[in-house]
């Protein structure tokens, strides 16, 4: 009896040691489009590895910038931002390495792609008819804002010039777009299904359709210091995340069910779980053609980089599971 | 010596920054150096378009103002000369000031849409409240014998007004102006920031968005010199307006 409780006392001094000497990861987290990686906080059973390996702080960011702040300040070891961010942020010198995709604006029914949408009965037939108008986006310099203006650009119009694109917050975006304060307006899910259900939109053009392909959304980013000093630590919480994913894609009701029991998500339940979702790697392998393209993109269309970026420099995969 | 001493704090304040920029305690693209902050200045007054945003933020903050300056010159007054007017619209204007009115620009957006309309509204809401309640302390405050001696010697209540009450009042109204002057610039540029396509706080924004410290914090001090200007020509004209009550402080 005494030597069985014993046992029981050094195992569970020792798990806590173990799990004190296990690396914290501080991630700083959005709030859209990251399913998999909240699941790894809310099913910790999912990821066998977590406090043992590594321990896992999530941080909720509500824009790219103040979470790139957080980071650059040494507040974070890691993060989740847009591809197409993080390279500029790159090219500025940021300490970044992608090391896994989150999620891409896929193509195929099935998959949910950033949609924007004009009045149904308003005079806006083609993306040409936004000439003299104005085009809400969530954000300046984001993907909603880049997907804008390569949607402008292909239908001939300069953004700024002929049209104009304004940041707003998503919730207010669909009213805005009905009552012409906005010619035409971002969506995303969840906001997405809400405003169609509401009705009086109509799609004018998608992020897909607007660059032309198939390409990153989001992805996971440590720093270059973090992954050189607790490569296991990175390779453990990965090992995690590729199997938290699978389980995601696997069984999506389920998980969704449990991300909104835990507050992770507002919309109305029902109406969650039967949103189409964005397109994920069950290996969660980047797909580093596309964010090239954009890079190309980003130089030579949009002129929001100075210089070239190596994104094969910048994405490592090897600390993925084989 | 006197001369000097205005930038002293100004000098010291930019010597630490320096110092922590030079530091490597923090990363420059947070923590940029005086010079990268004075080349990208350098490029901000090369710019002729970057002027014009300028332009554009002053219009807005100025026009918001102005509109401010005349509706609360004449509620003040009113208020502070009728008791009727005064107890109708004190409570108002007392339970209402502490209200943060930025949190109601998504409301003006819907109603005077994104462009400068919204922005020129909200600033002219947030800078009528100082210059109500100011001038409405300064009319209340009328000395008295003043009063008494222009109506005794036969003035009209248009010409008491005009002679003695708004006169007497003035300080107080130039007091209101120069509360309200920073925060007209402050509105508009955190307007400009939420929902606009151009403006100083767009540049602000779209630097930040950028990773851009340098550059934001160029339109940063661009901000401030606009401000101290303003503040500086209202000070001019308070001196020039109001030459019988120059301030000047006994100091023990």
């Amino acid at each position: 009896m005494i030597r069985s409780l014993a046992v029981l006392l050094i195992s569970a001094f020792a798990g806590a040691a173990l799990a004190q000497d296990a690396p914290l990861i501080r991630l700083g987290r959005g709030f859209a489009a990251e399913e998999q990686l909240w699941l790894m906080s809310v099913r910790t059973d999912l990821t066998p590895n977590q406090g043992k390996k590594y321990q896992l702080k999530q941080i909720l960011f509500q824009a790219n910038p103040e979470r790139f702040q957080a980071y650059l300040a040494g507040e974070l070891d890691a993060g989740t931002a847009p591809g197409m961010a993080l390279i500029p942020a790159r090219q500025q010198g940021m300490d970044v390495k992608i090391v896994a995709s989150i999620c891409l604006e896929g193509v195929g029914g099935q998959y949910f792609t950033t949609t924007y949408m004009v009045k149904d009965d308003g005079p806006i037939k083609s993306v040409k008819d936004l000439k003299g108008g104005t085009i809400g986006v969530v954000g300046i310099r984001t993907a909603t804002d880049l997907w804008a203006r390569a949607g402008l650009i292909n239908a001939g119009l300069a953004p700024d010039r002929d049209t104009k694109v304004v940041p707003m917050a998503f919730p207010v975006i669909g009213d805005a777009v009905r009552t012409g304060k906005v010619s035409a307006g971002t969506f995303v899910e969840p906001f997405y299904s809400a405003e169609m259900a509401k009705g009086g939109l109509r799609k004018l053009f998608t992020a897909v359709e607007a660059v032309g392909y198939e390409h990153e959304l989001l992805d996971l980013f440590f720093s270059e210091k973090f992954l050189k000093a607790h490569p296991e630590a990175v390779r453990a919480f990965l090992a995690d995340y590729v199997a938290v994913t699978r389980y995601y894609l696997k069984n999506m009701e389920q998980a969704k069910r449990d991300l909104h029991k835990a507050g992770f998500v507002r919309t109305p339940v029902e109406i969650y779980v039967k949103n189409h979702d964005w397109k994920r790697d069950p290996d969660a392998r980047v797909n580093v053609d596309s964010l090239k393209k954009l890079t190309s993109f980003m130089l030579e269309k949009l002129q929001w980089l100075d210089k070239p970026v190596n994104v094969d420099e910048m994405v490592d995969q090897s600390y993925l599971p084989k | 010596m006197s001369r000097v001493l205005p930038f002293v704090p100004v000098a010291v304040a930019m010597a630490a920054w320096e110092a922590a920029a030079r530091s490597g305690k923090w990363s420059p693209l947070l923590f940029p150096s005086l010079e990268r902050i004075g080349n990208e200045l350098a490029r901000f007054f090369t710019h002729p378009e970057m002027l014009q945003e300028a332009l554009l933020s002053l219009e807005r903050a100025l026009g918001g103002f102005a509109l401010a300056a005349a509706a609360g010159i004449l509620l003040g007054v009113l208020m502070g000369r009728s008791r009727l007017v005064g107890e109708l619209l004190d409570p108002l204007f007392s339970g209402t000031y502490a209200v943060p009115k930025l949190a109601l620009f998504p409301i003006f957006i819907f109603v005077f849409g994104i462009g400068s309309l919204s922005k020129v509204a909200l600033v002219f809401l947030e800078c009528l409240y100082p210059i109500v309640v100011m001038t409405y302390a300064g009319a209340r405050d009328v000395n008295r014998t003043l009063l008494w001696s222009a109506q005794n010697m036969g003035a009209s209540r248009a010409a008491t007004l005009r002679r003695v009450v708004i006169p007497a009042t003035a300080p107080y109204i130039f007091a209101g102006f120069r509360v309200a002057v920073p925060v007209a610039m402050i509105v508009v540029v955190i307007t400009e920031m939420v929902a606009s396509a151009d403006g100083l706080g767009y540049q602000v924004i779209y630097a930040m968005s950028s990773l851009r410290t340098d550059r934001m914090l160029a339109v940063v001090v661009v901000i401030a010199a606009l401000g101290y200007l303003l503040d500086k020509v209202l000070v001019l004209a308070r001196d020039r307006l109001i030459y019988w009550e120059k301030l000047d402080t006994y100091y023990v």
